[in-house]
C-alpha cells in the first residue's frame, strides 16, 4: 500500500503556546520553498536544498518579524515533502501572525499530527518510531485538552451556527414556498451571532493579555504562602487570621504561560473583611481560574463562587499537618493535596494553572470566525446566498478545529426541514 | 417477427420519467432495446405536479441535457410559465422551473420514441426470468418471457402500489393505473431488502369553477429560457399561475375529518416526505400555522384543469370539496380529480450499486422511486445512468458513475447508494459540498468528460459542448488578459451585479461570443476562490477514501484509539479511512490512531516478506 502525498502545504506553530524565546512554525508540502521565498522576499531558488535564510516577514508593509527559514528537500525532511521549518520570536502574536500571512498565502493549517502522518505516508517514518511517537501524543491528549467550560462554550456557539445554517439553507431550497423566512430574519440570526461570539473573543482576549488566577479560601488556609511559593516573592504572611486583607497581584510565568496571579482576603470575615472577599468576587469573571484552599479540604466553595462558575480547583491545604488526610482524601480526584513545606502538589497546582483554555490559535481562530460572520453577513445582504453558505461552513470548520472535532459539515437538511412548513 | 425470438440487448420495464430515459440512452449507445408499459397512453405521465425544474433540480436538468437526455428538450418544447427560483440569492443557487403542459409533454415524449424507433409494447411484466444471478429476460402476462441481455426497473409507484383515500384503500400504481404485484412478489422472492415508502397527490379542480379574480398572480419572467442546449424555434404558449392562501376555516376542515386519514389512523406504514407532507401532515405539525400557500397551477395550456400544489391530501372526498372550498376564489370549485396517497415498494439502498446494478445481479439496474427517490427529475437522470450502464454491460466495458464533487447526478448516486434515505429522497442544493460549482450554467462544461467516457453522447451534442467548452476557453482567455477601470478583468468579475452585457460594452472583443457561456465565465471568477477551497477539501476527502479499511478484522483490539471508537467503529465497520471521519462522534486523533495501526501492520507485512 503506498498512499499518495497530497500536494497541498499545511503549516502549524511547532512549539508549545505561551512565551519563550523562539517559537518554530513548521511548512510542509509540494511549493513550500517557493511560498516561503514569496512571503520573505527571497530571491526564488533561495531555499532550495538544505539551506538556512534570514529574512524579514511582513504585513502590508509592517515587519512581524526576522526570522530565519531552515529549508530540507523533498525526500530527505521529516515529512518526506518539501519542508522549511520558520524560527521566529517566542511571541504568541507574531506566531499567530505569521500563521496568518502563511494561510492567506494558500497554506492549510495541519491538523493535529498530520506531520507525522505525511511522514508515515510517505515512508519516512517506520512503525517502531511511530508507536512511540503515538505514546507521546496520547499522553499529550489527556492533558492538551481546553477546559470544560471553553469547551461547553464553543458547542454552544456551534449550535447557534448550525441554526443560522439551517435559517439560510431553508431559504435557499424553498424560499419560495415559505414565504415568512426573509432576509431581514436570516440577517438577525447572524447579528445575534456575531453577539455571541463576543464570549469567545472576550476569552481569547483574557488568554492573549495573561489569565486570572484567585486564590481563595478561609481565612489562614496559606493562600499568602502558595502565593509566596508560586511568585518566588514575599507577601506578607503570618500565622495570625486575616494578614492578607487587600489582594495583592502579580504578573508572573508559569511554564512559559503569562498568569495574573491573585491573592485575596480570606473569605467568611466581617466588616473590612467581608467587603474584600465581596469586592473579589465581584472581580471574577467567568472564565478566571480559581484554586481554593481550605486546611485538609474541609470546607467547600461557597455557593457564590461556584455560581459564578470559573474554573475552581479544590485544594487539601497543610496536609502535612494532618498525615491521616491521606485516607481521608487519598482516593478523592477532586480535591488536590497541598504542603507547602513539603512541596507536595506544588507542581500539579503549576500545572493546572498554566494549562491553558484554548490552542496555541484560538485568537486567530476567533479572530477569522468573526471575520467569516461578517462575511456571511455581508454577502447575505449583497445577495449571494451561497457564499454566504460557504462562510457560515468556514466558521464552523474554525470552531470545531478549537474544539478539536472532526469535520462533520453534512447539513442535515432534514433537521432543518423539520422546523419549517414546506412543500406542496 | 415474434420478440420471444428476439433477444434485446436492453429491456426497459416502465415508461416513465427513468424509464424514457434509459431507454434512449441504451438507444444512443447502439443497443437493440425495449419498453415495456402498463399504458402506451401515459408515458412520460407527469403524475403529479405539472412542472419541471426548481433548485438543484433544475440543474439536474441541465445535466441530464448535457449528457444528451430527453427531459430539457421535452420540458423546453412544453412550457407555460418560466420562473429562475432563487433570483435574488446569488447565481449559485438559481433554480429555473417551468410549468409544462403536462399531456403535451407527454405527447413529446411518445412523439420522441417513436421518433427513434424504439420498440414498445404494452404489457405487464410479473417477473424477472431465471436465475438472480444472471435473469435472461423478463416475464410477463400477455406476451411470455422476453429475453435480454440486461434489464432496466422503473417502475416507479407500481411496486404493489396500494392508493388511500380517507377510509377507502386499492390496489394502484397510481390513479387508472394497475399495480405491479406479481412483480414485487418476485423481487421478494428473490430476497431482495425491500421497503415501504408512500407519497400523495393534491385534488384537481375544474377551472371554470374557480373565481380567479381573488387569486394574486404569478407572472411568468418574460424571457427565452431553455434547459437544453437544441435552441431550435419553439411556439411559446403562456399561462398563468395563481397564489392563493389556506386560512383558518381551511385547518377545521382538515381537523374535522384527522381521523380518517390513512396515514393518521395508522392504515399507511410507509414513510412519506417530509419535505413533501400533505396538508393534513401540515395540520398536525404546525397547528399554530393557519396560513400556507397554495399554487394554483393550470395543467396544460388552456387545460380544463388546475393543479393545487400545496395541497396533498388523501382525506375522504367529503372532507377534500370541504377544505378546497375554503379557498378565497374556490367557494364554488368543482373537483375533478380527488386528491390521493400511494404507498409502495422501494429497493434498500445496500442491494444497489453506484452504477444503479443491483449488487447480486449481473445486468438487473433500477432508477427512480425503485431506488428511494422522488421527483421527475432525480428518476430521469438515474434512468440515464442506469440505461448507459446497462449498455456498458451488453459491451462488456467497466459500469461508470459520475464523482460527487463535479454534478448534481453524482451527489444524487452518492447519497442514495451510500447512506440511503427513510423518507423518499429529494435532491437539495446543500446536499453538494461543491454547490458553488455545482451550477445550472455550466453543466455543459461540467459533464462532458463524464458523458463522453459514458458514451452517451451522440455527434450532434459532442459537437455541441466542445462549442461551448472551446468558447468558454476562449473567453477566459480574453478576460484574463484584459484590464477594466485600471483592474485586472477577472476581478471586475467579483463584483456584485457582473453581467454578461456590461462586461461585453466593456471588453468589445467579446462581442462574438454567447452571452450565456460570457455569463458562466464571469461566475466562474467570482466563485473561483470558494471552488478552488472545496475542490481541495475534495482531494483531501479523496485522499482519505484511498485508506482501505476492509482488511481490518476487529477494532476492540486497536490499542491505538480510544474505547469509545473502537465500539463505533466496529458497529459501522467502514471500508475506507473517508467512512470512518463519516460516523459521528469519531475524532481526528482516533483517524491519527487507526493510521499508526495500519502502519505497524504494514512494517510487520514488509518484514515477513
Amino acid at each position: 500500500m503506498r498512499i499518495k502525498v497530497s500536494p497541498e502545504i499545511i503549516c502549524a506553530p511547532a512549539t508549545p503556546e505561551g512565551y519563550s524565546a523562539l517559537a518554530v512554525i513548521r511548512v510542509s508540502g509540494k511549493g513550500s520553498f517557493d511560498l516561503i521565498e514569496r512571503i520573505m522576499s527571497l530571491k526564488t531558488g533561495r531555499l532550495r536544498g538544505t539551506r538556512r535564510k534570514l529574512g524579514i516577514i511582513s504585513e502590508n508593509g509592517e515587519v512581524i518579524d526576522e526570522v530565519i527559514a531552515f529549508s530540507w528537500p523533498a525526500g530527505r525532511s521529516y515529512t518526506g515533502e518539501e519542508m522549511v521549518e520558520i524560527t521566529c520570536h517566542g511571541v504568541p502574536e507574531i506566531v499567530r501572525r505569521i500563521m496568518d500571512v502563511l494561510l492567506r498565502h494558500g497554506a492549510e493549517k495541519a491538523d493535529k499530527g498530520e506531520f507525522t502522518r505525511r511522514a508515515f505516508m510517505s515512508g519516512k517514518l517506520n512503525a517502531i518510531q511511530i508507536m512511540a511517537l503515538a505514546s507521546i501524543w496520547n499522553e499529550g491528549r489527556e492533558t492538551g485538552n481546553i477546559s470544560g467550560r471553553f469547551n461547553r462554550e464553543c458547542e454552544e456557539f456551534i449550535v447557534l451556527i448550525e441554526k443560522a445554517k439551517e435559517l439560510l439553507e431553508g431559504d435557499i431550497e424553498f424560499g419560495e414556498s415559505h414565504l415568512d423566512s426573509e432576509r431581514t430574519v436570516i440577517i438577525k440570526e447572524l447579528s445575534s451571532l456575531l453577539k455571541a461570539s463576543e464570549i469567545l473573543v472576550q476569552r481569547a482576549g483574557s488568554i492573549e493579555a495573561g489569565q486570572k488566577v484567585f486564590l481563595m479560601g478561609p481565612f489562614n488556609s496559606g493562600k499568602s504562602t502558595l502565593f509566596n511559593i508560586l511568585t518566588g516573592g514575599k507577601a506578607l504572611v503570618s500565622d495570625i487570621p486575616g494578614t492578607t486583607r487587600d489582594g495583592t497581584r502579580r504578573n508572573i510565568e508559569i511554564r512559559g504561560r503569562k498568569i495574573i496571579l491573585c491573592d485575596t482576603a480570606g473569605t467568611g470575615g466581617k466588616g473590612l473583611d467581608l467587603q474584600a472577599s465581596k469586592a473579589v468576587l465581584d472581580e471574577i469573571l467567568e472564565f478566571d481560574k480559581v484554586v481554593w484552599l481550605s486546611q485538609d479540604g474541609k470546607e467547600k466553595p461557597p455557593e457564590e463562587l461556584s455560581r459564578k462558575s470559573p474554573e475552581i480547583l479544590e485544594v487539601a491545604s497543610k496536609c502535612d499537618l494532618n498525615p491521616d488526610s491521606k485516607q481521608t482524601f487519598g482516593d478523592h480526584s477532586e480535591i488536590r493535596k497541598l504542603s507547602s513545606v513539603t512541596g507536595e502538589g506544588i507542581p500539579l497546582i503549576e500545572e493546572w494553572i498554566s494549562t491553558s483554555p484554548g490552542n496555541m490559535s484560538l485568537a486567530g481562530a476567533v479572530d477569522r470566525i468573526v471575520k467569516h460572520i461578517l462575511k456571511a453577513e455581508e454577502f447575505v445582504i449583497g445577495d449571494e446566498f451561497g457564499i454566504a453558505s460557504e462562510h457560515l461552513n468556514e466558521a464552523e470548520r474554525e470552531i470545531r478545529s478549537v474544539l478539536g472535532k472532526g469535520e462533520n459539515l453534512t447539513l442535515s437538511v432534514e433537521r432543518a426541514l423539520s422546523s419549517m412548513c414546506v412543500g406542496k | 417477427m415474434n420478440i420471444s425470438d428476439n433477444i434485446f440487448d436492453v429491456i426497459v420495464v416502465g415508461g416513465g420519467h427513468a424509464g424514457i430515459e434509459a431507454v434512449l440512452a441504451a438507444e444512443r449507445m447502439g443497443c437493440s432495446v425495449m419498453l415495456i408499459t402498463a399504458k402506451y397512453s401515459r408515458i412520460g405521465e407527469m403524475s403529479c405536479n405539472p412542472a419541471i425544474g426548481g433548485i438543484a433540480k433544475g440543474t439536474l436538468v441541465r445535466e441530464i441535457d448535457s449528457l444528451d437526455g430527453s427531459m430539457g428538450k421535452a420540458a423546453d418544447a412544453t412550457r407555460l410559465h418560466f420562473r429562475m427560483l432563487n433570483r435574488r440569492k446569488g447565481p449559485a443557487v438559481w433554480g429555473p422551473r417551468v410549468q409544462s403542459d403536462a399531456a403535451a409533454y407527454s405527447l413529446f415524449q411518445r412523439k420522441n420514441l417513436a421518433k427513434k424507433g424504439i420498440c414498445i409494447i404494452q404489457d405487464e411484466v410479473t417477473a424477472l426470468e431465471g436465475h438472480t444471478e444472471k435473469p435472461e429476460g423478463i416475464r410477463c402476462r400477455k406476451n411470455g418471457v422476453i429475453y435480454g441481455r440486461t434489464v432496466v426497473l422503473a417502475v416507479g409507484t407500481f411496486l404493489r402500489g396500494r392508493l388511500f383515500r380517507g377510509q377507502s384503500k386499492w390496489r394502484g400504481g397510481r390513479i387508472g393505473d394497475i399495480a405491479a404485484d406479481n412483480l414485487e412478489e418476485d423481487i421478494r422472492r428473490r430476497l431482495f431488502h425491500v421497503e415501504r415508502f408512500k407519497t400523495g397527490t393534491p385534488a384537481r379542480i375544474v377551472r371554470a369553477s374557480v373565481d380567479t379574480s381573488d387569486l394574486s398572480i404569478q407572472e411568468s419572467e418574460k424571457i427565452d429560457f431553455r434547459f437544453s442546449l437544441d435552441r431550435s424555434d419553439l411556439p411559446i404558449k403562456h399561462e398563468i399561475c395563481y397564489l392563493a392562501k389556506t386560512n383558518r376555516n381551511t385547518m377545521m376542515a382538515a381537523k374535522e375529518y384527522l381521523h380518517l386519514s390513512p396515514l393518521l389512523a395508522g392504515r399507511i406504514d410507509g414513510i412519506g416526505p417530509r419535505y413533501c407532507p400533505s396538508y393534513e401532515d401540515k395540520v398536525v405539525k404546525f397547528p399554530e400555522r393557519e396560513q400556507h400557500n397554495i399554487y394554483v397551477e393550470p395543467m396544460g395550456h388552456r387545460s380544463r384543469m388546475f393543479y393545487l400544489n400545496g395541497l396533498s391530501s388523501s382525506l375522504p372526498e367529503e372532507a377534500q370539496e370541504k377544505m378546497v372550498r375554503t379557498l378565497p376564489g374556490f367557494k364554488k370549485a368543482v373537483i375533478a380529480d380527488y386528491g390521493y396517497a400511494v404507498e409502495y415498494s422501494f429497493i434498500h439502498y445496500t442491494e444497489i450499486t453506484d452504477a444503479l446494478r443491483l449488487r447480486r445481479t449481473e445486468n438487473v439496474f433500477v432508477a427512480g422511486q425503485m431506488c428511494g427517490t422522488s421527483g421527475y427529475e432525480e428518476a430521469a437522470a438515474q434512468g440515464l445512468l442506469a440505461g448507459a450502464n446497462a449498455a456498458r454491460v451488453v459491451k462488456g466495458v467497466q459500469q461508470l458513475t459520475p464523482s460527487r464533487s463535479n454534478s448534481y447526478l453524482g451527489v444524487m448516486i452518492d447519497d442514495i447508494v451510500s447512506k440511503g434515505t427513510d423518507e423518499p429522497y429529494r435532491l437539495f442544493s446543500s446536499r453538494a459540498e461543491n454547490r458553488l460549482y455545482i451550477r445550472q450554467d455550466n453543466a455543459d462544461r461540467r459533464l462532458y468528460e463524464f458523458g463522453r467516457s459514458l458514451g452517451v453522447l451522440s455527434e450532434r451534442k459532442l459537437l455541441q459542448l466542445e462549442v461551448n467548452i472551446n468558447e468558454a476557453a476562449e473567453i477566459e482567455k480574453i478576460l484574463k488578459k484584459s484590464i477594466i477601470d485600471g483592474c485586472k478583468a477577472v476581478l471586475w468579475c467579483r463584483r456584485p451585479g457582473a453581467e454578461a452585457e456590461r462586461l461585453v460594452e466593456l471588453i468589445p472583443m467579446l462581442s462574438s461570443f454567447s452571452r450565456d457561456t460570457i455569463f458562466s465565465v464571469i461566475l466562474d471568477e467570482k466563485y473561483s476562490g470558494y471552488i478552488k477551497r472545496s475542490m481541495k477539501r475534495d482531494e483531501s476527502r479523496r485522499r482519505a477514501s484511498s485508506v482501505n479499511l476492509s482488511n481490518i478484522t476487529s477494532y476492540m483490539e486497536i490499542n491505538e484509539i480510544c474505547w469509545e471508537a473502537r465500539e463505533m467503529l466496529e458497529k459501522a465497520k467502514p471500508h475506507t479511512l473517508a467512512d470512518a471521519e463519516k460516523i459521528p462522534g469519531i475524532r481526528p486523533t482516533d483517524l491519527e490512531g487507526l493510521l499508526l495501526y495500519l502502519a505497524g501492520k504494514r512494517s510487520t507485512w514488509n518484514s515477513s516478506i
